[in-house]
């Protein structure tokens, strides 16, 4: 299948999906204007690659510095879909901030409360 | 034209800038957004109080859009007219985001619901209150007004709220206002 790749506007991620590599990116602002609009063909993309992909190892790559509250809710759904495959695949998953940013730092360590059985690590910038 | 007068109340509320007008748009938002984060670097207000400030300007504008878009679907014929101002307080290094617009008194119903679950909450109780929403949430992420005000609250020190009825109407004028107490480096 295809990759997918989105550039990052000023409130829209970095988006890279690569289907072979299995190494899935975004990095930037998310604050667009509907959130469900603009990240469906990135859930369509995944839901895809699962369930055309036989078992391999999938690294995900998340360094976002400020999301609105419709976003949060679109990353939940997005850590839901690989928490549902985690018996499937090799999942690792990087929530990548930078020290001064608390917000980001208490994301992260949300995400890994919510969903105990999924690998997120939390890495610094700088 | 009184520009005198006006930039006598510019100066006098310490606003840094504010719009006024129908249909909010995104890219008036993103153009906002980057004023203020050049304001921040400007003023040395280090990333923890820009992030908070953004957040809060970003949620509540966010908000005063969805709703008048809501409101134009439905057909429901008020003034779409949306003020939000971004203002610095000279003396008490507090910078403020205020808000007003139009709202059914259906939605007041609604809005005072999801602001008086959580004005009284800690930065704690905050946090786990967004978590439980968001775990909950439907389907739709770009609806999240709920979401959006615990994001608020959580990014300021203060909310101040108030909705006063329009006269010969069932509608309100809602104005909100978060103040950011900030310690300038």
């Amino acid at each position: 299948m295809d990759n997918f790749i989105a550039e990052g506007t000023q409130h829209t991620p970095n988006i890279s999906m690569n289907a072979s590599t299995g190494v899935i990116s975004m990095s930037g602002q998310s604050y667009p204007e509907n959130t469900f609009e603009f990240y469906q063909p990135v859930m369509a993309w995944l839901l895809d690659f699962f369930a055309s992909t036989p078992q391999t190892d999938i690294e995900v790559n998340m360094e976002i510095i400020y999301f609105n509250s419709g976003s949060s809710k679109f990353f939940f759904d997005f850590f839901d879909i690989f928490d549902a495959e985690k018996n499937n695949y090799k999942i690792t998953i990087n929530w990548i901030y930078n020290p001064e940013n608390t917000r980001a730092l208490e994301a992260g360590e949300d995400f890994i409360e919510d969903f105990v059985n999924l690998s997120i690590n939390l890495v610094t910038t700088k | 034209m009184h520009i005198s007068q006006l930039e006598k109340i510019l100066d006098d509320d310490g606003i840094v800038f504010l719009t006024y007008g129908g249909l909010l748009s995104q890219k008036l938002l993103v153009t906002m957004t980057e004023s203020l984060e050049h304001e921040s670097e400007i003023n040395k207000l280090g990333m923890e109080v820009t992030t908070n400030l953004l957040t809060v300007f970003i949620e509540l504008t966010q908000n005063m859009m969805n709703y008048s878009k809501a409101v134009t679907l439905q057909d429901i014929v008020f003034d779409p007219k949306g003020l939000i101002i971004v203002g610095h307080e000279q003396n008490k290094s507090n910078f403020y985001v205020f808000s007003k617009n139009t709202v059914s008194s259906k939605d007041k119903e609604k809005i005072t619901h999801n602001i008086e679950q959580i004005e009284h909450l800690d930065k704690n109780e905050l946090r786990k209150f967004y978590r439980e929403q968001r775990r909950k949430g439907s389907e739709k992420h770009s609806k999240g007004a709920g979401l959006g005000f615990t994001e608020i609250a959580r990014s300021c020190n203060k909310i101040h709220y108030n909705f006063s009825k329009i006269v010969g109407s069932d509608n309100f004028h809602f104005t909100f206002k978060a103040v950011l107490e900030i310690q300038e480096k």
